[in-house]
């Protein structure tokens, strides 16, 4: 038998988030090792702080050790976890190993002592009361006792790597050359619906590269949507001044019935939109406009298209909307332009907490949603991308900057794969252009 | 008092990876649960597989264990890796297979193997002895008898319970090294042609657009998206596609080409047309022509395309999940196609993908299909169905989801795509000498 805990990856996270966003690492099962204090003790002395852990058939109760078992007294915090709901009774300090019972001697935690040979735990009504627990809950058999040592999330040993990480990160974004010179920079399209995060997308990414939060884009719920208008958001770093090798275009949200017009869509993909051109669900731009592009050339078009979606609102868009959104995917393969999928506000999941965004694609909550996108639009769980985007921060995280420039890592490699796809004369003719253009440099 | 590793974290994680996808789990640690083996067994015994970390001054040395950590005064065998990251490369490690018989007594925890291999850490000395081969092994430039900072034990969840796994796990970077210079020097057969072209027919959703995103990725050592993917009502490849693959990024140019072809449907008039194959094997078919279900192509060529442009190998691309409830209708039509391939004396391969357990299709030394995958349904059907022996029946397991590169499916990517060589060179030496 494998040593793995009987708790669902709900149970844990409670208790997780519960006694301040400690991972539980497994020290000792019973039903695996023994039955036995001994053995429980041996296993888990001077591990620092400490959770014990009773699986009964119907709920869990536990004891949690803020200096674990050692030979000094410790507070003792005992739990009850009934679905996500967890109820304490902050009791001692005691020696830890009190929790025992010792039929030698007399000395025990009043109320509450765990007989593990016998497989059962004896509990007084009146914890029973503080727990929640029905007073004829006691004693209460159970079918495993689990251990852990709890440590910290985000520990320092972890900041420190994460900060190396998120440096080569910006190192390399930053010396990013699109395929072949093709273009000077790479120009990225934000789809979605109104209040996905296009917006703090972009105020995201230019906080990243900046240092420091910044809030250009306009981020907000009014009624028609606060992009309305067609926005082009050069990137730099720090404060130099030079522009990164890459654009993000904002443009007016999607929306079953009014929102961005659907010939708007082609309009920007081939480059014929100005900057700042003031979006009409009713009226798509027309050559007629005085400032439309109209000889648009490759490093005038879009080069990869992001839909983003809010993870916490992905079951609610309407069936039309969703409907509407397969039909821009399909224009978009049919014109070869590849997309992937940008899920925003992942932090605000259900019991998602900022240490678990290091491996948050492993979360539960998470794998729900890509499932949820994969099911509903067809697009490939490699296409998801997850972040979570500055809101209301005052300073930046280098844990969401992580996430930020590894999905931007990912959207740019999605762009060479799109510019190496182009026809052969269209990278031809664009390579003369490049020639042009740096015979003009010199 | 909070205990943790003295390990990095990204150490850990590269730790954690040397073996497919675990954790490890801190159980002993010599300055804080005492210098001796008492304790060391005491809080290690009972706990499934475990990894021994010994920090020294600037290298850490260890052992992972896939047997139980003995008790103490006991001694067992185990199979077991060695594994070294050097003077603070947080990344690099080395790693080594072995046999060994692992001994513990009241000063001592030993490892030795027959093949010479042999450490012992002391811990009420605080010192550590690895002998010669193992210095040499692993490339460790120390004194054979050092002095160690620390001394901690995890233990390692997730790790697969079967030695020659284990083994594959550990070699797999060799191998895929040897695949990979095998397609860097492939050259075509009698030199016909300079780059062979090999077609991927199939089923909707088998996998024939993820598996030329695979083959990029591979090469490329990160995700790639060039081809989309996906469901959707019908087959989201509509366009015959030619693609040309480089040899890493602003590698050359590698000579094959993977042409991507519409879906098969099981109804009429949806999906490939029947009557598109012979002249997409004949070469008559552009890049990026649009298919249509219900109408083939009308070439525009009268003259026979030259060789180059023809296709050299046909994989027949299908679901290994799907394999043993193919309906009657796209068995009809695989079998068809088949026949068309035969005509034009096209070589032939089946790929079945999205395979679990990709570290157990190759044997031991990664030659050839391991003997507990050869036996299954899927392959006696595909067997059947297509009359292609077994060793052209070959296993991949495509990217999807992962977020990170994988030696072992890459590995079986470049398996997969010598084969297909091997199979276009088939082909070509058994030309009619006029052509």
């Amino acid at each position: 038998m494998a040593m793995r805990t009987r708790l669902t990856w709900l149970q844990e996270k409670c208790l997780q988030n519960y006694f301040g966003g400690k991972r539980l690492c497994l020290l000792y099962k019973a039903s695996v090792q023994k039955f036995c204090e001994q053995d429980l003790l041996g296993k888990c002395w001077n591990h620092g702080p400490t959770m014990v852990v009773l699986n009964g058939e119907n709920c869990v109760v536990g004891a949690y050790l803020r200096e674990g078992f050692q030979k000094r007294e410790t507070y003792i915090t005992l739990f009850a976890l009934r679905e996500t709901e967890v109820s304490e009774c902050l009791i001692g300090p005691h020696l830890p190993a009190l929790l025992f019972y010792d039929a030698e001697t007399s000395d025990c935690i009043p109320g509450f002592h765990i007989v593990l040979n016998e497989k059962k735990v004896t509990i007084s009504s009146e914890i029973c009361k503080k727990l929640g627990l029905p007073p004829q809950h006691s004693p209460m058999f159970i079918q495993d006792c689990e251990t852990f040592r709890c440590e910290e999330l985000l520990d320092e040993r972890m900041t420190r790597d994460i900060a190396v990480i998120q440096n080569n990160l910006l190192q390399a974004l930053r010396t990013y050359t699109p395929y072949g010179d093709l273009v000077p920079q790479a120009r990225i399209l934000l789809l979605g619906p109104t209040g996905a995060g296009k917006s703090s997308f972009v105020n995201s990414v230019k906080s990243v590269f900046r240092g420091s939060i910044t809030h250009q884009a306009l981020v907000g719920c009014d009624i028609d949507g606060v992009s309305d208008k067609y926005r082009t958001y050069p990137i730099t770093y720090r404060d130099d001044g030079h522009p990164l090798p890459f654009v993000l275009c904002d443009s007016m949200g999607l929306n079953q019935k009014a929102g961005l017009h659907v010939d708007d869509i082609d309009s920007i993909l081939k480059g014929h939109t100005p900057d700042r051109y003031q979006f009409n669900s009713m009226k798509p731009i027309t050559p007629n406009h005085p400032n439309y592009i109209h000889d648009s050339l490759l490093k005038d078009t879009i080069h990869c298209v992001v839909f983003v979606f809010d993870v916490s609102s992905i079951e609610h868009l309407s069936y039309g909307l969703v409907a509407k959104i397969k039909r821009i995917r399909r224009a978009l393969i049919k014109s070869g332009i590849l997309h992937v999928v940008l899920l925003t506000h992942v932090d605000s999941l259900d019991l998602i907490t900022k240490g678990d965004l290091i491996d948050i694609c492993s979360c539960e909550p998470v794998k729900l949603k890509l499932e949820a996108v994969h099911r509903d639009f067809g697009f490939a769980f490699s296409d998801i991308l997850v972040v979570s985007n500055y809101v209301s921060e005052w300073y930046l995280d280098p844990v969401k900057d992580v996430l930020i420039l590894l999905a931007l890592k990912q959207i740019l490699y999605t762009v060479n794969d799109f510019l190496e796809d182009l026809p052969l004369n269209k990278q031809v003719s664009e390579e003369k252009y490049s020639n042009v253009c740096r015979k003009k440099r010199k | 008092m909070e205990v943790t590793t003295r390990l990095a974290w990204i150490q850990e994680r590269v730790l954690g990876k040397l073996l497919g996808n675990t954790t490890l789990t801190l159980l002993y640690k010599s300055g804080v649960h005492g210098s001796c083996t008492f304790d060391m067994a005491k809080k290690c015994c009972h706990q499934g597989s475990t990894m021994t970390v010994v920090h020294l001054e600037q290298d850490i040395v260890g052992i992972f264990m896939l047997e139980h950590f003995p008790i103490l005064h006991s001694g067992k065998p185990s199979t077991c890796v060695l594994f070294a990251f050097k003077e603070n490369n947080s990344t690099g490690i080395s790693a080594l297979f072995s046999n060994a018989q692992v001994e513990i007594n009241v000063s001592q925890l030993k490892f030795f193997s027959p093949d010479g291999l042999s450490i012992t850490v002391h811990p009420n000395k605080q010192k550590v002895h690895l002998n010669m081969e193992v210095l040499k092994k692993l490339e460790l430039n120390l004194k054979s008898y050092s002095e160690y900072l620390e001394c901690e034990i995890f233990r390692v969840d997730g790790v697969k319970n079967d030695p020659s796994i284990i083994k594959k796990m550990v070699d797999v970077k060799q191998h895929r090294r040897r695949f990979l210079s095998a397609l860097r020097a492939y050259r075509p057969s009698g030199n016909l042609v300079s780059e062979v072209r090999i077609l991927l027919v199939g089923p909707v959703g088998s996998g024939k657009s993820s598996f030329f995103n695979s083959v990029k990725s591979a090469f490329q050592g990160h995700f790639t998206r060039q081809a989309v993917v996906g469901t959707d009502e019908t087959s989201i490849t509509k366009q015959y596609r030619i693609y040309s693959v480089k040899d890493g990024e602003g590698g050359k140019t590698l000579p094959f080409m993977l042409c991507d072809s519409m879906g098969l449907d099981e109804r009429e008039e949806a999906g490939l047309c029947m009557d598109d194959i012979p002249h997409i094997l004949k070469g008559h078919v552009p890049d990026r022509y649009q298919f249509d279900p219900c109408k083939p192509i009308v070439p525009r060529h009268v003259m026979s395309p030259p060789m180059k442009d023809r296709i050299h190998c046909v994989a027949y691309v299908l679901n290994i999940k799907s394999v043993n409830s193919l309906s009657d209708k796209m068995v009809a039509k695989l079998k068809r196609i088949r026949r068309d391939v035969v005509d034009c004396g096209v070589g032939q391969v089946a790929l079945l993908t999205n395979v679990d357990n990709c570290d157990e299709v190759l044997d031991d030394g990664f030659v050839n299909m391991s003997e507990s995958v050869t036996s299954q349904s899927q392959i006696k059907k595909v067997q059947n169905m297509l009359n292609i022996p077994i060793a052209n029946i070959l296993m991949v397991s495509n990217y999807s989801q992962e977020r990170s590169m994988d030696p072992i499916k890459d590995a079986l990517i470049f398996a997969a795509l010598g084969q297909m060589l091997r199979a276009a060179d088939d082909s070509l030496e058994d030309l009619p000498f006029e052509n």
